[in-house]
């Protein structure tokens, strides 16, 4: 036992034992400190995702709150739930992953611009992939990726939404740089 | 947000259950072992003479070897079913049993006749030592899955394995009492063989099933 009890311990200890609102308590009290944990372990998931996992924590907690034993601190315990479900939550998503790009195209990472272009920064080059896409993806590259427009403006520019402009990109840039690996010797 | 004070709300409102307690599960574990094995004896004995083997010191470690990995294995189990717990240390236990049936097998090969050494070893002793303890451990490893899934291991694969290793040398241990092959070379190697392919089959099957 603890000199000083943790707050929280005496609130699972009073659920445990069958106070529901204490058991509440607990629930909200603990889920800011599962949502940090989720924020920094799953920063590779989109953000809309780790609400999700604070979700399956906590009924995780929820299913095995039995398995606390009293005579132990409550923190070990707690984070070795929180652990095992994010990771958990992994590798559902890991095995399970197909969602469409369009779902994520707002949270495409903007690094991705500089990629397929590094090693090919010859303007020829560049403009010989560019040939193999639509004129329309091929002016969003042009505009975005080479000459740095702001992609609100290009995309008012282009009649395109935002979100579409992003995808467009983002597929572009894919198609070129799967062309430009192939071209490679 | 409102979706997560949802789901807080709803899980406030059920039940409390009871805590665990891992006594109470490691006496239904260690009777899934003992439960068997007795039918077993009492089925077919055990084996003509078994005051007089024991006289034998070779012949009593058959059976403490598997016994000590069997306590070790039903501590570190229990331990196991609260998802904050580690093997840690605890593991070098195993360092004792596994360096005596080493060293009863090197000791036992350099004593024997190189004719001598695997005179034992043929398709109806293998099959019903290695069989026997493979159908003998069906039961506990079942029951040992089902009691654990009531904990929460943090580590299912892990726990699984050790779910096996305890089944299968508690198992072993038993059945040691009817066997009469006492060269150190056939059982140190077809109760090994016998002990790691439960746990091969525990440790797979636990990670399936002990996930939550």
């Amino acid at each position: 036992m603890q000199l000083t009890e943790d707050p929280l311990a005496t609130l699972l200890k009073a659920a445990n034992a069958g106070d529901g609102p204490a058991y509440a308590r607990f629930l909200h009290a603990v889920t800011p400190i599962i949502r940090g944990i989720a924020r920094a372990r799953a920063r590779s998931l989109p953000p809309d995702q780790n609400e999700d996992i604070v979700q399956d924590v906590l009924l995780g907690i929820h299913l095995k709150r039995h398995t606390w034993d009293e005579a132990q601190p409550l923190r070990p315990w707690l984070y070795a739930i929180t652990r095992y479900k994010v990771i958990d939550a992994y590798r559902k998503r890991g095995m399970a992953v197909h969602l469409p790009i369009e779902d994520y195209s707002d949270v495409l990472p903007a690094e991705a611009a500089a990629d397929p272009l590094t090693d090919r920064d010859h303007r020829a080059e560049v403009d010989r992939l560019l040939d193999h896409l639509d004129p329309r993806s091929a002016e969003v590259v042009r505009a975005v990726a080479l000459r740095d427009e702001p992609q609100a403006e290009v995309s008012a520019r282009l009649d395109l939404s935002p979100v579409h402009l992003r995808v467009t990109l983002h597929r572009a840039l894919k198609r070129m740089a799967a062309l430009g690996r192939r071209d490679e010797p | 947000m409102t979706q997560t004070d949802d789901l807080i709300q709803r899980l406030s409102r059920q039940a409390a259950i009871a805590p665990l307690r891992p006594a109470k599960l490691g006496v239904a574990m260690g009777l899934s072992v003992l439960v068997p094995v007795a039918l077993f004896l009492l089925i077919f004995g055990t084996r003509p003479g078994l005051g007089e083997a024991w006289t034998n010191p070779v012949v009593p470690l058959k059976t403490l070897l598997p016994l000590t990995v069997f306590a070790l294995s039903l501590a570190l189990v229990l331990r196991l079913i609260r998802p904050e717990a580690r093997v840690g240390a605890a593991g070098w236990g195993y360092g004792l049993p596994l360096a005596g049936a080493i060293a009863l097998w090197i000791g036992a090969f350099a004593m024997r006749a190189p004719q001598a050494r695997f005179a034992d070893v043929n398709a109806f002793s293998l099959e019903e030592c290695l069989g026997s303890i493979l159908m003998l451990s069906v039961v506990p490893v079942l029951v040992m899955l089902r009691m654990l899934r009531i904990g929460a291991t943090s580590t299912p694969l892990l726990t699984g394995a050790l779910a096996g290793l305890c089944a299968a040398s508690g198992v072993a241990a038993g059945y040691s009492l009817f066997c009469t092959r006492d060269n150190p070379l056939f059982f140190v190697t077809w109760y090994g063989v016998a002990i790691l392919i439960v746990t091969a089959i525990s440790a797979l099957v636990g990670n399936r099933a002990l996930r939550w």
